[in-house]
C-alpha cells in the first residue's frame, strides 16, 4: 500500500459549500474521516453525496469552505494516493477486462512490468473475473462491469478509496462478496468512503454521515446512530428518520 | 513524452484494432471516395489536381469525427471523468489522443497515397515522407479540433451536426472543387482564414509542383499555428473541474 501521507485523519471538511449554478447542493458541510476504516455517506437521491466525492477527489473546486484529504488540498499533485470508483462503471467498453487494469494501472504510475502484471493478476482474482479476464466488458453483465470497476479503482492500491454507490444494482449475493472486498481493504489500513442510499450498506460502515439536502445531520457508529433514535431495537432506517425530523423541527423553529 | 502519453495512445490504438469495423472503414471508405472521383472525372488533369485535396481533407474529416466522438464517448461513459481523477494532466489526455490519432492519419494517408499514384495513376513529383509531415501537420489541427467541439456536444447526434457546419463549409471552400481565386472575393476572404485552404494548397505544391516543406512555408506556418492554437484550446476546455 502506497505510503499515507499523513498521519491524521484521511478527510478533514469544514464548512463546505457548492452549487451548480442556482442550485445549492451542498451548504455549509463538516465532517472528519479517521483514517482505516469504512465511512459510509448516506442519504437519499439529491443529498449531495456525489457532488460531495466529486470535490473530495478534486473533480470539482469548492465555493466555499476548506477540504483536506491525505492532509493535503485535492490536486493531481496527491491523485496516486487516492481511488475513486465513480457511480457508473465508466470502463472502456471494447477493451477487455485486463485490458482496463492494465490501463488504469499505467495510469496510476505502475511503471515496473513484472510488478504490474501481477498486481493487476491480483486484483481481477480478487473480484473474480480471472476466467473473464479476456472478455470485452460490453460483453460482460451489470454486475461484472461494477467488479471490474472496483478493480480498476484499486489497481495502485491507493491508501485512500472513494466509492460513488458501488452496490447499486447488484444482487444480494454480490452485494455480500463487494463488502467482504471492502472489509479486505479497511483491514489492510486502506480509509473507504461509500456512498450509498440503501441500509444494508450503511450496517457494514465503521462510521456514518447521514446526509440530507447537502448538509450532515448525524454523524457516528451504526450503533451510536440507532442508540441515539431511543428506541429499543431501531434500526439504521429508524434512526435516519429520527435524524430528519430532528431536522424538520429544527428549520420549522 | 511523457509516460501518460504513450499510455493513452496505446490505449486507444487497441481500442481501434479491438474495433474492427471501425478500423475497416477508415481504411476502405477513403478508397471508395478516390475511386468514385478517379472514374467519374473525364480530363485526367483534373484528377492530378484533386487527388492531392482529398488526401488532405480526408484527414480533416476522419480526425474530426473520430476523435470527437471517441471523446464524447469518453465524457459519456465516464471514463473521462475517471481520467480527471487520476494523476493525468489535460495535456497529456489531449497529447494522448493526438498520438494515438495520427498513428491512424499516418496509415490511411500511406493507403490512399498509394491507390491514388498506383491505381488512379495520379501524377507525382514529391517526397513521400514530406506529404506525410504535411498530413500529420493538418491532422493534429482536426483531432483538437474534434476534441475541442465535442466540449459542446451533449450525444453523438449533436456530434455528427458539426460536420455539415465546420467540415463541409471547409471543403467547399478550400479548393477542393475549383480554384479559391475564382471565388467572390468575399468567399476567398473567408477560404483565406479556414486552415484548410492552406492544406489543400500546400498539399498540391508538395505533390504536384515537387516543392518541399520549406517552399511552402507560409502553408506549414498557418496550419501549426492553428494546430497549436486549437491544442491549447482543447487542453483548456478540457477542465478538471466540471462543475
Amino acid at each position: 500500500m502506497p505510503e499515507n501521507s499523513s498521519s491524521g485523519p484521511a478527510v478533514e471538511v469544514n464548512k463546505l459549500s457548492f452549487a451548480y449554478g442556482r442550485q445549492r447542493v451542498l451548504d455549509g458541510l463538516s465532517l472528519e474521516v479517521p483514517s482505516g476504516i469504512s465511512f459510509g455517506l448516506l442519504g437519499p437521491n439529491g443529498a449531495g453525496k456525489t457532488t460531495l466525492i466529486r470535490l473530495l477527489v478534486g473533480l470539482l473546486k469548492a465555493r466555499a469552505g476548506t477540504i483536506l484529504t491525505l492532509g493535503r488540498k485535492p490536486s493531481p499533485k496527491i491523485a496516486h494516493l487516492i481511488g475513486y470508483m465513480p457511480q457508473l462503471p465508466s470502463l472502456y467498453a471494447e477493451l477487455s477486462v485486463i485490458q482496463n487494469a492494465e490501463f488504469f494501472a499505467r495510469i496510476y504510475r505502475l511503471r515496473e512490468r513484472k510488478q504490474r502484471a501481477q498486481r493487476v493478476e491480483e486484483v481481477i482474482k480478487l473480484v473474480d473475473l480471472w476466467e473473464d479476464r479476456n472478455k470485452s466488458v460490453a460483453n460482460l453483465s451489470g454486475g461484472m462491469k461494477q467488479r471490474a470497476s472496483l478493480a480498476c479503482a484499486i489497481v495502485h492500491n491507493p491508501p485512500l478509496l472513494f466509492l460513488d454507490e458501488p452496490t447499486v444494482g447488484l444482487d444480494p449475493e454480490l452485494r455480500v462478496t463487494f463488502w467482504e472486498y471492502f472489509s479486505a481493504l479497511t483491514r489492510q489500513g486502506a480509509t473507504l468512503i461509500i456512498s450509498s442510499h440503501t441500509m444494508d450498506d450503511a450496517a457494514h460502515c465503521d462510521r456514518l454521515a447521514f446526509m440530507r439536502d447537502g448538509r450532515v445531520i448525524a454523524l457516528g457508529s451504526p450503533d451510536e446512530l440507532r442508540q441515539a433514535a431511543g428506541r429499543a431495537k431501531a434500526t439504521l432506517e429508524d434512526a435516519f428518520l429520527h435524524f430528519v425530523r430532528r431536522e424538520e423541527k429544527k428549520d420549522v423553529g | 513524452m511523457s509516460a501518460s502519453i504513450l499510455t493513452i495512445a496505446s490505449r486507444i490504438i487497441n481500442q481501434l484494432i479491438r474495433d474492427r469495423r471501425t478500423l475497416i472503414l477508415i481504411v476502405v471508405v477513403p478508397l471508395v471516395i478516390a475511386s468514385l472521383v478517379g472514374v467519374s472525372v473525364p480530363d485526367k488533369r483534373i484528377l492530378d489536381y484533386t487527388a492531392p485535396a482529398i488526401l488532405a481533407v480526408l484527414i480533416l474529416f476522419f480526425g474530426f469525427l473520430l476523435t470527437g466522438i471517441s471523446f464524447l464517448r469518453e465524457r459519456s461513459q465516464g471514463t473521462l471523468e475517471r481520467l480527471m481523477a487520476s494523476p493525468v494532466s489535460r495535456l497529456d489526455i489531449v497529447g494522448g489522443y493526438l498520438l494515438g490519432f495520427l498513428l491512424f492519419a499516418v496509415l490511411q494517408t500511406m493507403v490512399l497515397f498509394f491507390y491514388l499514384i498506383y491505381v488512379l495513376n495520379v501524377n507525382f513529383y514529391g517526397d513521400l515522407w514530406q506529404i506525410l509531415v504535411f498530413q500529420v501537420l493538418i491532422g493534429i489541427g482536426a483531432v483538437c479540433m474534434g476534441t475541442f467541439f465535442s466540449v459542446l456536444a451533449k450525444n453523438e447526434f449533436q456530434m455528427v451536426q458539426f460536420i455539415p457546419m465546420i467540415i463541409v463549409p471547409q471543403m467547399f471552400l478550400c479548393g477542393l472543387l475549383w480554384p479559391v481565386e475564382q471565388m467572390p472575393e468575399y468567399l476567398q476572404w473567408l477560404a483565406n482564414v479556414l486552415p484548410m485552404t492552406y492544406g489543400v494548397s500546400g498539399i498540391r505544391a508538395l505533390m504536384l509542383q515537387g516543392q518541399n516543406l520549406l517552399d511552402i512555408g507560409k502553408e506549414v506556418g498557418v496550419l501549426a499555428a492553428y494546430a497549436v492554437g486549437l491544442l491549447i484550446l482543447a487542453a483548456v476546455t478540457l477542465r478538471r473541474g466540471t462543475g
